[in-house]
């Protein structure tokens, strides 16, 4: 059975490549419609992450499954600079890069648990979770 | 060219019929600029239907064709928006605000085709 | 035909239920299962298969004296079918082989059970009585070395354990799935979308507005302005309980959505008290298109799409007007 997949993340290609192989997941997994497309949605925005400020990094996407509920995990992991100020990118709007400002604010709406770990010249790691209703 | 620009009159179409890669988002935007100065057009026309997500990317660039277009005296309408990924665009706060949208193919003609805005009904 | 939709469920019941392998192992974990249990059920399996038809008719016999499995004793194909499958069942519980295939079998019985309206304390009570019976045959076959019949017995008790889950857990996710589909049902008539006119959609809200009904609202009303090919929605909100900063946000981001769809949709039923409130909590209304009440926007929806209200001698009718 499909229970996860690690996309390696180097090319811009691979946003898309990210995407569809975890609505793919979502689906598999029992997710609605919906769901899936808001999934899809916060890959492709981590995904553009990784490319935009690290260049290269991997997400892996895998089932979730702990005894009374089930879902997905996203984990976004990347060797880039790091994010200097978590607070201020979390924040709707705000903006370093070429993004509109709502790729973590915004990813972090759409799912369930979010967590983000990241230091400067230590990378970044964020960690999704959604949950079947 | 990875979307295929039909010309109907003084509307230029493209319907995207699958997930684009960023670079080939910006090479729509681009051959549709060109294009539009070209041929003079009035409007353009990008179908979205067959897409399944429309993220901050994408979402950033159909707003700049329509900039682009309405710089070079066209109108721009976007058509297709299916309503998980109209729903998940707006969960995500991603907006098209400033740029016309319509249900479909049909309607986006309408849209273009329409006599010069009177006072009353506009398409924000 | 019905022979193979039945066939297809236990798999993909066996995909909604998350029932990989490592689900499988876990159980199995959960009942304390070890290798070194597979030897000593192996020791038991004579005795299991020599009596396979007794423990069966115990097992149905308990049933019949029960009022609740009435409607699985009545049917006499259910009844030949649940039997023959509780007749693999024993002789695979003393296998040896515990895997995927072993499970699917268990879902199997249990989707049949559950057809049958089969409650779990039934199924419970007569599985108890057969593992009774299966128990003193042991302890009989193994009278000169009790310590070792009873550990025997133990290992295929945990065996009967993760079959009981399975079983039961069946069972409870069948009956979720028609709640939900209950829910859903009640759901869909507490919130309907009508169309009033071509391209005109009218959505009353009415009640309590939470994330998740809002959510419900929205979904809904994008799909009918698809299917209905809408270019207005009128959504009167006059019956709102409290329209408070957080109701507020869900109603833009409908109408949001709505935009992106094509669709102009007209807030009515929004007093003016409520309207300064959410103001002064900052809400952004300049883009809500709104109108006291449901009438007026129904009127300024007809003008958007071009209708005009003629008044002839015979009474008012609204006539689309030619563009």
């Amino acid at each position: 059975m499909f229970d996860e997949v690690c996309v390696v993340i180097e090319r811009e290609g691979d946003i898309v490549s990210a995407r569809q192989q975890g609505r793919t997941l979502a689906a598999v997994t029992g997710f609605s419609t919906t769901d899936q497309t808001m999934i899809a949605l916060a890959i492709s925005e981590i995904a553009r992450n990784i490319i935009t400020y690290a260049q290269r990094g991997q997400v892996i996407i895998s089932r979730l499954d702990d005894g009374v509920r089930r879902g997905i995990l996203v984990v976004a992991r990347d060797d880039g600079p790091g994010i200097p100020n978590i607070e201020l990118a979390m924040r709707d709007g705000y903006s370093t890069g070429k993004s509109l400002g709502v790729g973590l604010p915004g990813s972090k709406r759409v799912m369930d648990e979010f967590e983000l770990v990241s230091a400067p010249g230590a990378g970044t790691t964020v960690t999704m979770k959604k949950w079947l209703r | 060219m990875a979307v295929p620009i039909l010309k109907q009159g003084h509307v230029l179409i493209a319907s995207i019929q699958a997930a684009l890669s960023d670079r080939e988002l910006v090479q729509l935007r681009d051959a549709l600029s060109e294009q539009v100065g070209k041929f003079r057009s009035r409007g353009v026309l990008i179908d979205v239907t067959e897409l399944d997500v429309l993220d901050s990317f994408a979402t950033r660039t159909l707003r700049s064709i329509a900039y682009t277009a309405k710089l070079r005296g066209a109108d721009a309408v976007i058509v297709g928006i299916q309503p998980d990924v109209a729903f998940a665009m707006v969960q995500l706060g991603l907006s098209l605000d400033g740029v016309a949208t319509a249900l479909d193919f049909e309607e986006g003609l309408a849209y273009l085709g329409r006599p010069a805005r009177q006072a009353g009904h506009r398409v924000r | 035909m019905t022979e193979q939709i039945q066939q297809a469920a236990p798999r993909t019941l066996m995909h909604e239920m998350g029932l990989n392998s490592a689900a499988i192992e876990r159980r199995k974990k959960i009942v304390g299962f070890e290798p070194a249990d597979v030897e000593r059920i192996a020791a038991l399996r004579d005795l299991v298969k020599v009596h396979t038809e007794q423990y069966v008719t115990t097992f149905f016999s308990h049933l019949a004296g029960i009022e609740e499995a009435r409607s699985l004793l009545g049917s006499r194909t259910l009844l030949e079918k649940a039997r023959q499958l509780k007749r693999d069942h024993l002789v695979a519980m003393v296998q040896g082989d515990y895997g995927a295939s072993y499970v699917e079998q268990r879902l199997e019985l249990g989707l049949l059970y559950a057809r049958a309206g089969l409650d779990a304390r039934v199924f419970l009570g007569a599985f108890h009585q057969l593992l009774k019976q299966v128990g003193t045959a042991v302890m009989k076959q193994f009278e000169r070395t009790p310590a070792e019949g009873f550990e025997n017995f133990m290992s295929l008790k945990k065996i009967a354990f993760f079959d009981i889950g399975l079983i039961v857990d069946t069972l409870v996710f069948e009956r979720e799935r028609t709640i939900r589909q209950q829910q859903e049902a009640i759901r869909e008539l507490s919130t309907p979308v009508l169309q009033i006119r071509e391209r005109l959609l009218l959505l009353p809200i009415i009640g309590v507005i939470d994330t998740h009904r809002a959510r419900f609202i929205t979904e809904g009303l994008l799909r009918a302005i698809r299917a209905n090919r809408a270019k207005v929605v009128v959504m009167d909100v006059t019956g709102v309980a409290t329209i408070d900063s957080k109701v507020a946000n869900h109603l833009l981001q409908t109408v949001s959505a709505a935009r992106l769809m094509g669709a102009l949709v007209i807030v009515t039923g929004l007093s003016s008290e409520v309207a300064q409130s959410l103001v002064a909590l900052g809400i952004e209304l300049t883009t809500l298109n709104t109108v006291g009440d449901l009438q007026g926007g129904l009127e300024e929806a007809e003008r958007v799409l071009g209708y005009r209200v003629l008044v002839t001698e015979a009474g008012v009718h609204p006539a689309p007007s030619v563009s």
